[in-house]
């Protein structure tokens, strides 16, 4: 494929599957080291209303028997093992009887959607901002106020979030203050819907990307620091290459391959979103039902999205993987070696 | 007209701590066509000098004074504008660096970046005719079309090392500037490359300004010499007149320090102070018992054996081109790379089988100086805690003022001023004195053994003789025995007790240095000799592709290793008899 041995591609399968193993077995090891019986909670769920429970004790053993927590650990194992497979993660005991990967189709859609075009938004204003820092030709008051947008970074996304909400939702009204459509629209492939979506996902892109892009200026800077100093820039210069080729073809090409990586890595991470962000906004994305589990000790749904975060990092890691030869050239030639 | 007028060009940098003057009053014209050479140890401005032509200083180095005139219609290069300059670099004055390994882009292919240069220069230009130019440019430098298609990290050092060439002819430029082309590739390969680089320029006509410390390679190479000096001209004229007659004393100084095979010796004998007994286990110092190494389907190192006795310290150079496995022999007596056969042994213990407390013992005991002294500092401490340091890991350290006197005393020991270099970060020193150091830190740990990997082949010219003074004391004074690999045939004559000539991981020759280096038998041994210039212009240098090419078929059909005497203590044999007469 692409003139990539094929043995470099296998070792690349083998290592992501190792991986989404290992994990998915970690995380069904951890919640066990709580001392929380999840069939309690659900019982003091129900017994929140103040009211007694009538027949507590055959309640648990059922709820317990339906969950499988009888079952001697290894068979808990095999079957969980097999329902991460089937993507079959029970059903949610804070919305009883729904099934989490009902919650997560749900939500995912909304998660990647508004995370995946904030970091593809920060990845490039970040990156082209870290390369101008650095660029000998930037005009003199960018190189002031670029460093000087870096002071956005310090501020907690919650912070930035409640800041932006208040300024364009509150006093401006220009943007809607909460959810992700509104409850006007029908949803479906419609000018209204889509026009809600866009503008309901707009300020917590925007609170995102405020916040998070300084991660890619400053290693971008870092990377673009050292690529200048290489004697092939050197060279290129010496070569009369015009400014503009020599920063994108030269510099920039070679200092964004570490960069890539760290994308795919983030890619993964933000499936579970920016929790707080997601909270505050009320949008119905995977970092809210991550949230909203975690109180309610709904074991299943952290583990559902748990594994789902896990296997989307391991697979932009693996795709990225498939991609950097590529773009680097040099891997190949490891790859072959290999 | 010349192609190049300078007048009195000051060069300044400012910095922090005021203003560094690198180059100061300067006058130069060079006439069409002619090769310079630009000759000084680093800092001596000559890479400034030839930069500033292109106005490509280094930060905030400019030119403060002066005027650069360059070809028949006197462009005044300082006058022109940013967009005429960089019209003007390759195109009227090009540039072959010095670092050719990292001097292409690793993304783009060759050929892609020969032909970024031309669109730069010429517009818009058909993909046939820049694929004719650059095939063309790349055969007039003795490379296949088909290396067009490959990536940098594909080719060789000298293959790199064309391409540059290539690069800086392909618009014909009328002045080429070479900083050091080769100052990276082992003598046969030098030979080579520099040749190509007469022949294409003169085939083109341009004028050649080259840089360089080494004064053999000049003497063969340009038709006039520049002597430069912190910054100053101190000494121009024809290469003739300048190695045959230096007027300056520090031209004189230049060309005597240049090592010579069967050339007076740049060491002091007359140190001389009885060896100290070391070895006391009975067990030889260093052994080889039919040591192999593969890398995949390639042999490192074929089957040897050898014994170092540690009774009187000695010096074994081990020689040969890039990739004749010197390094790897050094790697595997360091522990650093474990043979695919055969045992190391370090005082009868298998270097490779060793426990804990005998491997620190072992570490203490064999020590290595290696060839980048930059690497070898972490740029975070302070020059002292890399000698302190493994002092202390060492457990010798048994006070503060005890490990400081000795540091000083090792200070010394090399010609450094402890005062002064001790406490300085390694940024502030000078590449001959980290070297000078990095020895230090070895003679502190009082080793048996030193294995010296190419310990001066980054140093200027003028620092070589020092640290290989500095080593060879070691010897004599401090009873370590030491093995000194390098390409340098010239410096393993003078330094060694037996040399070992390494071709493709075979012992082509060996024996004493007087045999070996002085009178070779061996046609690879041969035509390493053969390939150092020499600052002596009756002997002639130049390479012809096609005597090369026998001389090479010579030398793969000679595979028998050639014995030239022995000396007591040291003994070698290649294949696998000894280890079978050890079992």
């Amino acid at each position: 494929m692409f003139g990539i041995p094929r043995s470099y591609l296998f070792n690349r399968f083998v290592t992501f599957l190792l991986t989404v193993w290992i994990a998915a077995t970690l995380i069904w090891i951890i919640p066990r080291l709580s001392p929380v019986d999840p069939a309690e909670v659900m019982l003091g769920r129900m017994a929140s209303g103040g009211a007694f429970v009538e027949g507590s004790e055959q309640i648990l053993q059922s709820l317990r028997e339906r969950f499988g927590l009888n079952d001697p650990l290894v068979i808990q194992y095999f079957k969980y093992m097999w329902a991460v497979v089937t993507f079959d993660f029970g059903v949610s005991v804070a919305s009883f009887p729904t099934p989490v990967w009902t919650l997560i189709a749900q939500a995912l859609p909304w998660t990647l959607g508004l995370m995946i075009l904030s970091l593809i938004i920060t990845f490039i204003i970040g990156n082209a901002l870290g390369a101008f820092m650095v660029w000998e030709r930037t005009p003199r008051p960018w190189k002031v106020v670029i460093p000087s947008l870096m002071i956005f970074t310090s501020i907690p996304p919650i912070l930035s979030g409640l800041l932006l909400m208040y300024i364009f939702s509150v006093k401006l009204r220009w943007f809607p203050l909460t959810g992700s459509y509104g409850l006007t629209v029908t949803p479906g492939w419609n000018w209204d819907f889509i026009a809600s979506v866009l503008t309901h996902g707009f300020l917590p892109a925007l609170s995102i990307v405020v916040v998070t892009f300084g991660f890619w200026t400053l290693g971008m800077r870092g990377l673009m620091i050292s690529v200048q100093g290489e004697d092939y820039v050197n060279l290129a210069k010496a070569k009369g290459l015009k400014p503009r080729y020599i920063l994108y073809k030269y510099m920039v090409r070679n200092a964004i391959l570490p960069q890539v990586t760290a994308f795919a890595l983030k890619i993964g991470l933000l499936v579970s979103g920016q929790i707080l962000v997601e909270r505050i906004f009320s949008y119905n994305g995977m970092g809210k039902l991550l949230y909203d589990a975690i109180l309610d000790q709904d074991f299943a749904v952290i583990q559902g999205v748990s594994f789902i975060i896990i296997l989307m990092t391991a697979l932009s890691v693996l795709i990225v993987d498939m991609l950097y030869p590529l773009i680097d050239p040099r891997i190949r030639h490891q790859a072959e070696a290999a | 007209m010349p192609v190049l007028q300078l007048t009195d060009i000051c060069i300044d940098f400012p910095t922090t701590k005021g203003v560094v003057h690198a180059v100061s009053k300067l006058n130069l014209t060079i006439e069409p066509g002619r090769r310079v050479g630009f000759i000084g140890e680093s800092g001596s401005g000559k890479t400034t000098t030839a930069l500033s032509v292109m106005r490509m200083l280094a930060g905030s180095g400019h030119v403060s004074s002066g005027t650069i005139r360059l070809g028949a219609d006197e462009t005044d290069v300082l006058a022109l504008s940013d967009e005429e300059m960089r019209k003007t670099r390759l195109k009227r004055v090009s540039y072959i660096p010095q670092g050719a390994m990292n001097s292409l882009n690793p993304i783009m292919r060759i050929e892609h970046q020969l032909w970024d240069a031309i669109i730069a220069h010429e517009g818009k230009v058909a993909r046939d005719e820049l694929k004719r130019r650059s095939d063309e440019a790349l055969e007039s430098v003795g490379l296949s079309g088909h290396t067009g298609r490959l990536y940098p990290h594909e080719l060789s050092g000298g293959m790199k090392q064309r391409v540059c060439i290539a690069l800086g002819v392909i618009l014909r430029p009328e002045l080429i500037i070479a900083d050091e082309p080769t100052s990276a590739l082992d003598v046969v390969t030098q030979r080579q490359v520099m040749q190509t680089l007469k022949d294409v320029q003169s085939g083109i006509g341009s004028a050649l300004i080259l840089i360089g410390h080494d004064m053999g390679l000049m003497a063969q190479s340009v038709d006039e010499l520049a002597v430069l000096k912190n910054g100053e001209l101190v000494e121009i004229g024809s290469v003739r007149q300048i190695i045959e007659d230096p007027q300056h004393p520090y031209t004189q100084q230049l060309i005597s320090s240049v090592p010579l095979v069967g050339g007076e010796s740049f060491l002091d004998d007359t140190v001389g102070a009885p060896p100290i007994k070391r070895s006391d286990s009975g067990h030889p110092l260093m052994e080889f018992q039919g040591v192999r190494k593969d890398y995949g389907d390639v042999t490192a190192v074929h089957p040897m054996s050898f014994k170092l006795d540690g009774e009187k310290p000695k010096i074994i150079s081990i020689v040969g081109q890039s990739g004749s496995g010197k390094s790897t022999m050094g790697g595997i007596m360091l522990g650093f790379t474990p043979p695919s056969q055969g045992k190391v042994m370090f005082e009868g213990q298998d270097v490779y089988r060793m426990g804990p407390s005998a491997t620190l013992e072992f570490r203490k005991n064999v020590q290595a100086v290696f060839q980048d002294p930059y690497a070898c500092f972490n740029p975070f401490y302070r020059v002292n805690h890399a000698l302190k340091f493994p002092y202390k890991r060492f457990g010798l350290a048994e006070s503060d003022a005890q490990v400081e006197a000795k540091m000083a005393e090792a200070c010394e020991a090399v010609g450094l001023d402890p005062a002064i270099v001790l406490h300085r970060f390694p940024h502030e020193l000078s590449g001959g004195q980290r070297q000078r150091l990095i020895v230090a830190r070895a003679l502190m740990l009082s080793p048996k053994l030193l294995i010296a990997d190419e310990p001066v082949s980054m140093v200027d010219a003028s620092l070589r003789a020092t640290i290989l003074k500095n080593i060879y004391d070691l010897k004599d004074r401090y009873g370590i025995s030491i093995l000194y690999i390098t390409h340098d045939l010239a410096t393993a004559y003078h330094v060694s007790d037996y040399v070992i000539v390494l071709f493709h991981g075979r012992v082509a020759e060996a024996g004493p240095p007087k045999q070996v280096i002085g009178d070779p038998q061996h046609p690879y041994t041969r035509m390493l000799i053969d390939a150092i210039p020499w600052p002596d212009l009756k002997r002639p240098w130049g390479a012809d592709p096609a005597e090369d090419a026998r001389r090479m078929e010579e030398v793969r059909g000679h595979t028998e290793t050639i014995f030239r005497g022995e000396v007591p203590g040291f003994e070698l044999s290649t294949g696998g008899e000894m280890r079978m007469a050890a079992e």
